[in-house]
């Protein structure tokens, strides 16, 4: 990812208050977001359950209006309908009319886009191929399953061929091969230049995919960066080995086995993201209102440190 | 006996009545988008600043123009496709098939023995369409769009490059695209139920005809020659008079609004002994689109010099006004445009009918088995000409068909012809008077009417569907409007509340301008509870109270009587049921509300769901 390339979502100072009928505060549930992401990039937004992720998607296509900022996409408006052109969108649970058929769903939803009906077609003929619906395409969506709704709906934010797409949860409800194909269908539509903006819960399907990912909590932005530089542990030393002689080898494992351990690797470890992120969100439980990576980076490197000194 | 169509309001030509009226309208509508802006900026100032809401509201109107522009035909048919697709897959068709099961059951109720039949079909099958057709409508547009921003699939529709108006516009659509075809369903059935239901032949045996008093018979008792009478077999509780002339000619006379043809060709005189029986052919005259031709009525007193209006006898109602019998007292109509291309001579070969409807009011009892003799004249407006038409008994609300014969032959010798010497500038006058001192007739206006040649019954009553569904396009833009803002069952409380303030538009209106009798909302509720007649004055403090508080509840329904169409005025049953032609200029005039009333529905439905969080 070049960092000139261009911006394709920009929000700034966005902020979003839930009033109720009296216009009196209730949740604030987005503070002051300011983001950027840019064409090609797969962008995951993270965060536990009401920490404003998913206001934060609902806010970019305009489902919410903002209580204050801006929540620009292709440089225009959240709220204007237009953008939606190049935008797919695939919701938390697949919202979709239960008493559509497949075939009938995406043919619906390609109408309400500028395409021939005749690329529409092939295009939908192609999508229900992609998903692996083929064998039911014809059944009303009443009867799928979880998986098969998610595909479908999958399906649907594609049919239009968008530049930029948001997902919210895509694997949730999948198993195992379907969580897989999924994150293999993100990176190949990233790879087909596609910017993808994703929130989630499943930690790794995120540390999997996205190139970029913002932490949020209680609606404020706690981490933002490259997924690879942030998991990175720069001071430690992490070895993978192999065809050492048995001498070295004997060496190595003695001198490790007197300290009661084994050696595998070595090089940069790096942590989960998992680990990182249970991190963050008891760092800012702990220090309210604070942005996290400067404390948690020397914290880090202590306890790194202090394991160290402790297995020496 | 039929009797003519009560009209209190004359209907005015169309193109005399749009200018005003789109005038009414253009002014309406920009008072309430003034107020809309004026009340939204409020309610954003209050929560913001002054200048930010000004700004809002700026943006809003820009984005309404650019969404405005940026309509598509094609995402709103997609829209309405889906909108059509969600009524069949929950099972609309079922409300087709409960038609036909009431219906079914109609047939075992519904008397085709009753004095008018026809009205009695036809006022039960337009009844019972509109019913369940408005009530579909009712639950099809309210509960969709709050079902689908509940269970979010909005979201998958305003995240793809659709604009609010299309939403709304696209389920307008579909639901009356669906409606539509329930109703021609409905109209389809309908149809063939009362045009079977009515249906019945009669059968004659003819050797049951006896020779008329008086008349000769030349050749015995199977003669031609002479008259000859007797009556068809009973069916559905009624039976015709048949009367055969000296030609050979067949009569079957009028009963229960109808008659039938009967052709003896061949088969008359029936040779001696015989056992002949002929059937006669299908009611005539029971469905029937009249096209009444209303003159201008004006009166005569007892003195015979011009005068406003009749005698008032005392009657709340006053609708009919009254002339003296005995006297010069005359009610003259005045008839334009009595010309040949009108009243086609072969359509009316015994002349030209004239219906009349008649009230009697007596002074004394009188003779009441006979009723009271009157008489109805037509004259030459330019030149005086007079001659009678008939004179006849009429008892107290009377409806009676004459017929003006196309040659009178005058008292001194002579014949004249209708329309050449009576006549004048295609103006005709006929006149009625009461022929009993002491006793009255009353009258109004569209009480004598001349009929021209009949419009085709099928028409009509396909025009009657119009009407139905003129009122459920209204009331699935009510509907879908309402469901933009607010819950299902409230969005269709709603509606319910605005089709009854529809339904009871007269009385919304009187009340709202203090005509009601009783007083106000509150003046009544005191007037309820203290059991208080209508008409004494109330006293007292709670007096003042009251009117005070009904002269703002006035002024707020005369805002809501504004808002609401008179939905009453869109049921065009009576028309049909009485056998009249619905005036065209009643459907142009009502269409154009239709139509006066959507738009704004469509704008307000549009700003409410763009400027609505659907995600909330």
């Amino acid at each position: 990812m070049q960092s000139d390339a261009e911006v394709v979502i920009e929000t700034r100072n966005l902020t979003k208050v839930y009033r109720d009928f009296w216009g009196r505060q209730k949740v604030r549930a987005l503070k002051a977001l300011d983001l950027e992401i840019r064409r090609g990039e797969v962008f995951g937004l993270l965060g536990p359950n009401g920490s404003g992720k998913t206001t934060t998607i609902k806010l970019l296509l305009g489902l919410l209006f903002p209580t204050a900022g801006q929540a620009l996409v292709f440089g225009r408006e959240a709220t204007d309908v237009t953008k939606n052109e190049r935008i797919g969108y695939l919701p938390e649970e697949s919202y979709l009319y239960r008493f559509l058929t497949a075939e009938e769903t995406l043919n619906f939803y390609g109408r309400l886009f500028k395409i021939s009906p005749m690329v529409r077609r092939q295009r939908v003929a192609d999508l229900i191929e992609m998903v692996g619906l083929s064998w039911a395409k014809r059944r009303q969506l009443k009867e799928y399953s979880k998986g098969m709704t998610r595909r479908i709906g999958l399906a649907q934010a594609l049919i239009n061929d968008p530049e930029l797409i948001l997902l919210d949860e895509p694997t949730s409800g999948l198993d195992p091969i379907g969580t897989r194909e999924m994150k293999d269908l993100i990176l190949r539509l990233r790879d087909e230049g596609k910017t993808i903006v994703m929130c989630s819960h499943l930690l790794a399907d995120v540390q999997d995919v996205c190139d970029r990912i913002a932490i949020l909590y209680q609606g404020e932005l706690k981490e933002l960066g490259r997924v690879d530089s942030l998991l990175k542990v720069q001071d430690v030393t992490e070895m993978k080995a192999t065809g050492l002689s048995d001498d070295v080898r004997d060496q190595i494992q003695q001198l490790v086995a007197r300290h009661n351990g084994t050696v595998l690797s070595w090089g940069n470890p790096t942590t989960t993201l998992e680990e990182l992120f249970v991190k963050i969100i008891r760092e800012s439980q702990e220090h309210p209102g604070r942005r996290v990576q400067d404390t948690l980076r020397e914290q880090d490197n202590q306890q790194v440190q202090e394991t160290r000194q402790a297995n020496v | 006996m039929i009797l003519g169509m009560v009209l209190e309001n004359e209907i005015q030509p169309f193109f005399d009545w749009l200018p005003r009226a789109a005038m009414g309208w253009a002014i309406l509508v920009s008072m309430l988008a003034l107020a809309g802006i004026v009340l939204s900026w409020l309610v954003l100032a209050l929560r913001g600043d002054p200048w930010s809401a000004l700004a809002a509201i700026k943006r809003a109107v820009i984005y309404g123009v650019q969404d405005l522009f940026g309509l598509s035909m094609r995402r709103t048919l997609a829209l309405a496709w889906l909108a059509v697709k969600e009524s069949i897959r929950r099972r609309v068709v079922v409300v087709a098939a409960v038609f036909v099961v009431v219906l079914l059951f109609a047939g075992w109720f519904l008397d085709p023995s009753s004095a008018n039949p026809a009205r009695l079909y036809l006022s039960f099958v337009l009844t019972s369409s509109s019913y369940l057709v408005l009530l579909l409508a009712l639950f099809l547009s309210t509960l969709s769009l709050p079902a689908d921003i509940k269970n979010r699939t909005i979201y998958t529709i305003v995240t793809k490059p659709v604009r609010a108006s299309e939403i709304v516009l696209g389920r307008i659509i579909g639901f009356v695209a669906i409606g539509t075809a329930l109703l021609m369903i409905m109209a389809a059935l309908s149809y063939v139920f009362v045009v079977r239901g009515l249906n019945h032949t009669h059968e004659v045996a003819l050797a049951g005809l006896e020779p008329e008093a008086g008349a000769s018979l030349t050749n015995g008792k199977t003669g031609a020659a002479g008259r000859w009478k007797g009556s068809t077999a009973k069916v559905q509780q009624h039976r015709h008079e048949v009367r055969v002339d000296a030609s050979g000619t067949v009569w079957v006379e009028y009963d229960h609004g109808h008659r039938h043809r009967l052709s003896l060709a061949g088969k008359w005189p029936p040779p001696a002994g015989s056992r002949v029986v002929v059937e006669t052919g299908p009611p005539e005259g029971l469905l029937v689109a009249r096209v009444p031709v209303y003159g201008k009525l004006r009166f005569l007193d007892r003195n015979g010099k011009p005068t406003d209006k009749g005698v008032n006898i005392g009657e709340e109602w006053n609708y009919r006004s009254y002339i003296e019998g005995g006297t010069m007292a005359t009610a003259v109509w005045t008839f334009d445009n009595v010309t040949e291309q009108r009243f086609r001579r072969n359509d009316f070969p015994r002349g030209l009918p004239v219906e009349m409807t008649i009230s009697v009011f007596r002074s004394y009892k009188g003779d009441i088995d006979n009723g009271i003799p009157g008489t109805l004249l037509v004259r030459n407006p330019r030149t005086g000409l007079e001659a009678e038409i008939q004179i006849f008994r009429a008892k107290k609300l009377t409806g009676d068909v004459h017929e003006i014969p196309w040659r009178f032959r005058m008292p001194n010798g002579g014949e004249k012809d209708l329309l050449r010497d009576f006549v004048a500038d295609g103006k005709l006058e006929i006149l009625l008077r009461c022929l009993e001192p002491g006793q009255y007739f009353g009258a109004a206006e569209p009480d004598v009417w001349l009929r021209a040649s009949d419009a085709s019954f099928a028409w009509n009553f396909f025009q009657g569907y119009f009407g139905i569904w003129s009122q459920m396009v209204l009331v699935i833009g009510f509907g879908v409007m309402f469901s933009t803002l607010l819950s299902g069952p409230i969005a269709m409380l709603a509606t319910l509340g605005t089709v009854s303030i529809g339904l009871f538009s007269d009385f919304i209106h009187q009340l709202s301008a203090g005509k009601a009798l009783g007083g106000g909302p509150v003046e009544s509720m005191i007037r309820i509870v203290r059991q208080d007649n209508l008409s004494t004055d109330l006293t007292g403090v709670q007096a003042v109270a009251a009117h005070v508080i009904d002269k703002v509840v006035q002024k707020g329904l005369a805002v809501v009587a504004a808002a609401v169409p008179d939905l009453g005025r869109f049921g065009y049953a009576d028309f049909i049921a009485d056998g009249f032609k619905i005036p065209a200029d009643l459907i142009a005039r009502q269409t154009a509300i239709m139509l006066g009333f959507l738009l704004p529905l469509l704008i307000v439905g549009y700003i409410l769901l763009r400027n609505r969080e659907v995600a909330q």
